[in-house]
């Protein structure tokens, strides 16, 4: 009997050519979703298997001051790439690279024998200047690529250094506004993309595909590259003169808190940081800094005091004996022997001590504090630049008579400068507290459409306009019959304060080192222009506000003032030496005199300090010798053991 | 004799000597100095094989009868000789060749004849019918296994699986029960469920494996460089010659991985017209098989068709991303020599077959 019937291996083979043809329609199903429906996605990595990126970078955005004036531009400086499987001479590669990227032989035979698809040679390799591209291209050889790449230029120098910052060498923003907007100026990068087969070699049927990169965004500030460079002059200036540790200076605009121009020393060129030490380029320091006021801060207990009624300037009279006693201490005024019987409007000029003790002990530490924080004081300002401090002020709970007192006069309170020329602006501006603030638009880099405009804002009122006004003449007197005489510019009406602080170091003031600084603004009825300048413990000369500061920012006013186009005024307070000082003085006998005192003395002469030691043993002229203001005195110190 | 047969596999075998030729030409540039290096050998074994094709069609298929044996254990003695350290050449990883110089066949290309030939004639010639286990189908199954573990250390898990499939096809085809395939089934999930439960890592890995993109540059790399030339070839491809996976990308285009080159040229339309010519080779076939004088050659016409037919399936779910990489050629497309005249010789048994159809 036959054990398999034909029927039935007909029917199976029926069966097997149907599960056949299902397998087929079922595969051809499985090809359509691949060739038709992951077609796009497969192509793509397909695109990028095939493609070997050479990329292109992106021109970052450049920055530019309010008027247009280039501050930061770009300089074409190319990549070196190679594709080591592409190049045919491996020697005469080598030997050419060697020779014009000035490296030594070997460097370069290790480099074309490399094995990756894509290779780059840091750093001989990278921004290359036109020269030696014109020659790696002369050479004509297989495999070696030069890509687009960009190099920072400066065609100020180190001007704005640290508020600018400076990128690294794959064009990231580092430090300052370079990596605060690192984002905003940075571009998309490009790339070509090579086709080539899977070891590297060119596919020549293929063309090389080109996207463009992108620009990135151009910024705007609100410096004024005149006045910047204004700035930066006297303080080149300033620091040949007087050699200080360190100085700064800040030009604001009062009414609207956009900053004209910010400099300070020591400083660096962004194409060279790493020779400078990071703590010069990591600090903006009229932002970082913190430190006493001095009598700058007076502005405030003024304007507070005169804001609530408690004050009048000319018909009110105060008696300063040099010092005065609160809470068992003796505070002295900057000038032992004191002012004298005054007006509250002297008291302001001579910057008299004991005259801002009784005007915060008319105001009460609440209503005091309560100024003090209104004007920005203790808080950030918000200003947009980075590493800004907040300063330090007394809790309210801790504050008893004696930093009632120090507080009112500037001392025991630690602020920034930012924080003071801000808190003066709104003093002087008509009570408006401004926002500082240094980016004033963003524009496409390519298309030069505006994309976002920084709009001046204001935080709050702090004083009603009229009381503004009053301190402002206040403050013209200051400059025009006060301490402040050395920032006196003819015709520009300028007011302001001058400021001298000891330096704090380890919880305890230091013996001989100041901070010197002066306030100024112009014109008085109309401020356009403010200047902050301070000087960390000039040498050469008495640490004075008045005398080593004023002048810097009456020279940053007066041609500050004409560089903005301000009109002169044909009135102002006359400059007078009615209260203080003859026209001619008798030089007092200097001997013996300490330092410290000889700084306190606030002499109405320049002085020219030679030797060291404690005290004067020399001095020309000798005491008594009738000279005018403003004459040059050389004391020689010495002494000591 | 089928002409359409005859038409169609010459036709095959032409696309297939110029679709090696498109793909393997940067290949054999770059390794022999000669872009026609693989497609004109190609064409040399193709005449060769035609002409034992054409050969075999005037040798009465009986005749095979007599040889099955010898085939067969000339096939496994092969095998056995394949795996002798020093005798046997190791390609891709698997000990499978033998030769000398220039010339090397596959053995396990012959072994796939006769354990067809063998299993065909005891098939019909069996006193016991394949529905009882022991008698009927246990002796079938232990030759059937012998070359398969033998393919199997070499090892060669494509070739193994053709011919475990070709046999079991046969037996398939010589009515054996459901639930015997259902058992087969069952007995292959239990012992992948009992793998995973003795090494859970082993999941992780299976699942790796049948996921490309989890390995691109390992297990996956295949897989992704064929999809990569299938994919972006959507309805036309990019042309003849135009391939540009064959650059290096894909391993040894005109090997196992033809049908991606295919796809890429030539598009969905080029690939599925290939798979409607394979589509009318089993039908011509299994039309061959139905009308055989006699169970032999029912089964052996059969046997023959299906595994071509089997090949066809495993290779292009492979090259398409269905199942993972195992290392099968496409019947009459694939480069190789001991493949092209290995299946032509089996279509020359078709044909003699279809000269012998008995008039219904």
């Amino acid at each position: 009997m036959k054990k398999i019937t034909n029927r039935m291996v007909k029917k199976r083979l029926a069966l097997a050519l149907l599960l056949f043809l299902t397998g087929i329609v079922i595969l051809s199903g499985r090809m359509f979703i691949v060739q038709f429906i992951s077609h796009d996605t497969l192509l793509k990595k397909a695109l990028s298997s095939w493609s070997r990126e050479l990329p292109m970078e992106a021109e970052r955005g450049l920055i530019y001051d309010r008027n247009g004036e280039p501050i930061v531009t770009n300089k074409l400086a190319p990549s070196l790439f190679i594709i080591p499987r592409q190049i045919e001479d491996r020697k005469a590669a080598a030997e050419m690279l060697a020779e014009v990227l000035e490296m030594p032989l070997e460097k370069a035979v290790e480099f074309v024998e490399r094995k990756g698809s894509m290779e780059k040679l840091h750093p001989e390799g990278r921004k290359l200047s036109f020269e030696q591209v014109r020659q790696i291209e002369k050479a004509e050889l297989k495999g070696i690529y030069i890509a687009d790449d960009f190099e920072r230029q400066y065609p100020n120098g180190r001007s704005l250094a640290h508020v600018l910052g400076f990128i690294g060498v794959d064009n990231q923003g580092l430090s300052g506004l370079e990596l605060m907007h690192d984002k905003m100026l940075n571009g998309e990068k490009g790339a070509i993309e090579l086709y080539t087969d899977a070891k590297g070699r060119d596919m020549e049927d293929m063309s090389a595909n080109y996207n463009q990169p992108e620009k990135g965004n151009d910024l705007y500030l609100t410096i004024d590259q005149d006045i910047q460079s204004i700035l930066e002059r006297e303080l080149t200036n300033a620091q040949i003169q007087y050699e200080p540790d360190q100085m700064l200076a800040v030009a604001m605009n009062p009414k609207t808190g956009e900053i004209l121009g910010m400099a300070s020393r020591p400083d660096f060129h962004p194409l060279t940081y790493q020779d400078a030490n990071p703590d010069i380029y990591n600090r903006i320091l009229p932002v970082w800094s913190t430190y006493e006021p001095g009598s700058t801060f007076k502005i405030i207990t003024l304007a507070a005091a005169l804001e609530e009624g408690k004050v009048d300037l000319e018909n009110e009279q105060f008696y300063d004996s040099g010092s005065v006693e609160i809470a068992g201490t003796h505070l002295h005024c900057w000038k032992r022997e004191g002012h004298g019987q005054q007006t509250f409007l002297e008291v302001v000029q001579n910057s008299c001590n004991p005259g801002f003790i009784e005007l915060g002990n008319r105001l009460g530490k609440e209503k005091l504090f309560e100024y003090i924080h209104n004007f920005g004081f203790g808080d950030k300002t918000g200003v947009d630049l980075q590493g800004e401090a907040s300063g330090i002020l007394f809790s309210l709970d801790n504050v008893g008579p004696l930093e009632l007192a120090t507080t009112a006069f500037g001392q025991g309170v630690s602020v920034t400068p930012i924080q003071q020329i801000t808190a003066v602006s709104a003093a002087i501006n008509g009570g408006h507290l401004p926002t500082p603030h240094i980016a004033k638009k963003w524009v496409n880099g390519d298309t030069g459409e505006v994309i976002k405009e920084i709009e001046p804002e204001i935080k709050r009122q702090v004083i009603s306009e009229e009381t503004s006004k009053k301190v402002r003449e206040a403050l013209e007197t200051v400059v025009a019959q006060g301490t402040g005489r050395g920032a006196y510019v003819e015709n520009y009406r300028v007011g302001g304060k001058t400021g001298t602080a000891q330096k704090v170091k380890d919880g305890r003031y230091m013996d001989d080192s100041y901070i010197v600084s002066f306030i100024g603004f112009a014109p008085s009825d109309d401020p356009e222009l403010i200047v902050y300048i301070a000087i960390d413990h000039p040498k050469n000369t008495v640490q004075f506000g008045g005398v080593v500061a004023a002048p810097i920012v009456g020279n940053i006013l007066e041609d500050g003032l004409r560089t903005l186009g301000v009109e002169p005024r044909k009135t102002q307070v006359e400059k007078s030496v009615r209260w203080l000082d003859p026209v001619t003085y008798k030089v007092p006998d200097l001997i013996g005199v300490t330092t410290k005192e000889l700084k306190d003395m606030l002499l109405p002469l320049k002085l020219e300090v030679e030797g060291t030691g404690p005290k004067v043993i020399e001095q020309s002229p000798k005491a008594n010798v009738t000279v005018n203001e403003g004459t040059t005195v050389r004391v020689m110190m010495g002494g000591g053991e | 004799m089928d002409r359409w047969l005859v038409a169609l596999v010459c036709s095959c075998v032409v696309f297939g000597i110029v679709m090696i030729d498109s793909a393997s030409s940067v290949w054999a540039l770059d390794r022999f100095g000669d872009a026609h290096f693989f497609s004109k050998r190609q064409a040399i074994f193709a005449v060769a094989g035609i002409f034992l094709m054409l050969f075999l069609a005037n040798y009465n298929y009986w005749q095979w009868k007599k040889y099955a044996w010898f085939v067969y254990g000339g096939g496994i003695l092969l095998l056995i000789l394949v795996l002798i350290p020093g005798v046997g050449l190791v390609r891709n990883g698997s000990q499978s060749w033998l030769g000398v110089g220039p010339l090397s066949l596959q053995p396990s290309e012959f072994a796939k004849i006769g354990v067809l030939l063998l299993l065909a004639k005891n098939l019909e010639e069996s006193r016991h019918p394949v529905t009882h286990f022991r008698k009927g189908m246990a002796p079938h199954l232990f030759l059937l296994l012998i070359p398969f573990g033998i393919v199997m250390l070499q090892p060669d898990l494509g070739t193994g699986t053709v011919i475990l499939g070709t046999g079991l096809a046969l037996l398939f085809l010589a009515g054996a029960p459901y639930r015997f395939f259902a058992g087969l089934i069952f007995l292959g999930i239990a012992g992948f469920a009992a793998l995973i439960i003795s090494a859970p890592y082993r999941l992780q890995r299976i699942v790796s494996y049948l996921d490309p993109w989890e390995d691109p540059l390992g297990a996956g790399f295949q897989m992704i460089q064929s999809l990569y030339a299938i994919g972006p070839g959507a309805l036309f491809g990019f042309g003849l010659g135009e391939s540009r996976q064959k650059y290096f990308y894909l391993p040894e285009p005109q090997n196992d991985f033809i049908f991606a080159i295919v796809g890429e040229e030539l598009g969905f339309f080029g690939g599925v017209l290939l798979l409607l010519m394979f589509s009318a080779i089993v039908w011509r076939g299994i039309i061959i098989a139905l009308h055989a004088p006699d169970q032999f050659g029912q089964l052996l016409a059969g046997g023959i068709v299906l595994m071509i037919g089997i090949q066809v399936m495993i290779n292009v779910a492979v090259v398409i991303g269905l199942i993972p990489v195992t290392g099968i050629t496409l019947p009459f497309m694939s480069y190789g020599g001991s493949s092209l005249v290995l299946v032509l010789l089996s279509c020359g048994i078709l044909l003699n077959i279809s000269k012998n159809k008995k008039t219904l």
